[in-house]
């Protein structure tokens, strides 16, 4: 069954705050619910940005996902988005 | 006066051809932070290595894409570039600008940048080279609130769809390049503005098989114009550029005398299906072979014109050379309407099944097409529910062996191999 949105969202911040590399994919996310559509996980995982949750690491290229308090940016300053 | 002796980018302007080291200096003149440009790449010609550090977390409020961080490491010598962000701005649809708006662009650039742009970048807006990051929101408020326009896409968002001018100006458009690309710019907002993808992903829209965005070969989803009956034919026309009194290709190779026009040699000679004869003094066309290279539509646009029955052929997998070289796109259907009595319903129906299948399958940082040439077109033609046919096969087999699927097998993998033999004996 699948699970809900808060569940996802509880999954999602816990995998991002445990994983070993502060950076992740958006793939990385998918397992938290394996029952639930990538387009589904993609959108709780940017709700959680907009919430202050998760935050934005983007190379230019690809864009990654972090906790805002595991990051740095290069002016040394943290969670900001 | 210069900041930084440049010996080496110096050599860059002693050609007949125009060098941005030149435009730097000038530039240098208004935005003293472009000599630490100059001093910086430099330093790079000498090291051979680039010193700018890429990516980071800079951006605006609530948008994960359009701006790409850049930062110097080395900004105690060159301090003008300890921060030189790029900001990517949504271009208009077929690059259409107003003088009115391109001075107000230029006037906030020059306000909170560096005043350098890049006119435009490869998946079509027009970048901003240079800022720093406390200028980002008030660049944002203004862009969007004084001039009424967006950022463009960057990182594993949705790129900046793209578009031939179209119907508004070219005759041969099969369909409205600039209306589908504001439609879909529109409806994927949420997919422009934040991540969403394994990598990135680049509409491209063309009018016709010109392709004058270069869609085939610059985005995962080429949309490209194309007609399902025969090419219009004025007989006239024809006989008029014979007796030379049209110039051929509107007159574009006006320059230099290439002699009296000759159909056989310049268009019946070159057309690569050889699908075109002349008989007697008409041009015949055998339109199950037309390939639809424009070829001849372009050398006598007055006598011949794009088919009645238009749509669009629809190219899937283009990219350039990161990965693996760069690749052409794939045709995968081959005739689409495309139509903005639906809301291009049926073309978005096609998107969203392939970023269902991309966003399950595609490996990070591999794109659609990567995808599509890991798995192979079979199953990827299975995914998108087209029958396979002789135009989506590029070459003839390398591979001898045959992966048949259960259910083309008789009786399937289980069935008796035994008794199979004994009516099919070798």
């Amino acid at each position: 069954m699948a699970m809900s949105v808060e569940e996802i969202e509880a999954a999602i911040i816990e995998k991002a705050t445990k994983s070993p590399k502060p950076q992740l994919y958006i793939k990385d996310f998918y397992k938290c619910d394996p029952d639930s559509k990538p387009r589904a996980i993609k959108n709780i995982a940017n709700g959680l940005v907009k919430k202050g949750e998760l935050m934005f690491w983007s190379s230019g290229s690809t864009t990654m996902y972090a906790r805002p308090d595991r990051i740095k940016d290069e002016e040394g300053s943290e969670g900001v988005n | 006066m210069a900041k930084h002796d440049t010996p080496l980018l110096d050599e860059l302007e002693k050609g007949p051809w125009p060098s941005f080291v030149t435009d730097m200096k000038r530039q240098a003149e208004t935005h003293p932070e472009c000599w630490d440009i100059l001093g910086q790449l430099e330093l790079s010609y000498e090291d051979r290595i680039t010193h700018w550090k890429h990516g980071g977390i800079v951006g605006v409020f609530g948008y994960g894409g359009g701006i790409v961080g850049r930062y110097s490491d080395v900004p105690d010598r060159f301090p003008g570039v300890e921060h030189f962000h790029t900001v990517r701005i949504a271009q208009p649809s077929g690059l259409y600008y107003s003088t009115k708006n391109l001075r107000a662009l230029m006037d906030l650039w020059d306000k909170y940048g560096s005043g350098m742009t890049n006119m435009h970048g490869s998946t079509g807006d027009m970048i901003f080279l240079g800022t720093r990051t406390e200028n980002l929101e008030p660049l944002f408020w203004d862009l969007t609130h004084d001039l009424d326009q967006d950022l463009g896409g960057s990182g594993s968002n949705l790129r900046t769809p793209s578009c031939c001018l179209g119907e508004s100006r070219c005759e041969w458009s099969c369909y409205d390049t600039q209306d589908i690309c504001y439609h879909l710019t529109m409806h994927y907002q949420d997919e422009i503005h934040r991540p969403a993808f394994p990598y990135k992903f680049k509409f491209k829209f063309s009018g016709c098989p010109n392709d004058c965005v270069a869609a085939i070969a610059r985005s995962d989803f080429a949309v490209i114009g194309t007609w399902k009956d025969d090419i219009q034919i004025d007989q006239a026309g024809v006989k008029e550029y014979m007796a030379g009194n049209y110039p051929s290709n509107g007159g574009a190779h006006s320059g230099r005398d290439w002699g009296a026009f000759d159909i056989k040699k310049e268009v019946i000679d070159i057309c690569p299906t050889n699908c075109m004869w002349m008989e007697g003094d008409e041009l015949k066309i055998d339109n199950s072979e037309c390939t639809r290279c424009m070829h001849c539509i372009n050398v006598m646009p007055r006598a011949l014109k794009p088919g009645k029955e238009k749509g669009a052929t629809i190219c899937i997998g283009a990219k350039a050379p990161i990965l693996d070289g760069a690749q052409f796109a794939t045709m995968v259907i081959p005739f689409i309407k495309v139509s903005k009595e639906n809301e291009y319903e049926n073309v978005i129906d096609v998107i969203e099944q392939i970023w269902d299948w991309w966003m399950e399958v595609g490996k990070n940082r591999e794109r659609v097409g990567e995808t599509m040439q890991r798995i192979g077109l079979p199953t990827f033609l299975r995914v998108m529910e087209v029958d396979a046919m002789p135009q989506h096969v590029r070459e003839p087999r390398s591979n001898p062996y045959v992966f048949w699927k259960e259910e083309e097998v008789e009786g399937g993998f289980e069935r008796d191999v035994e008794e199979f033999r004994r009516k099919h004996a070798a």
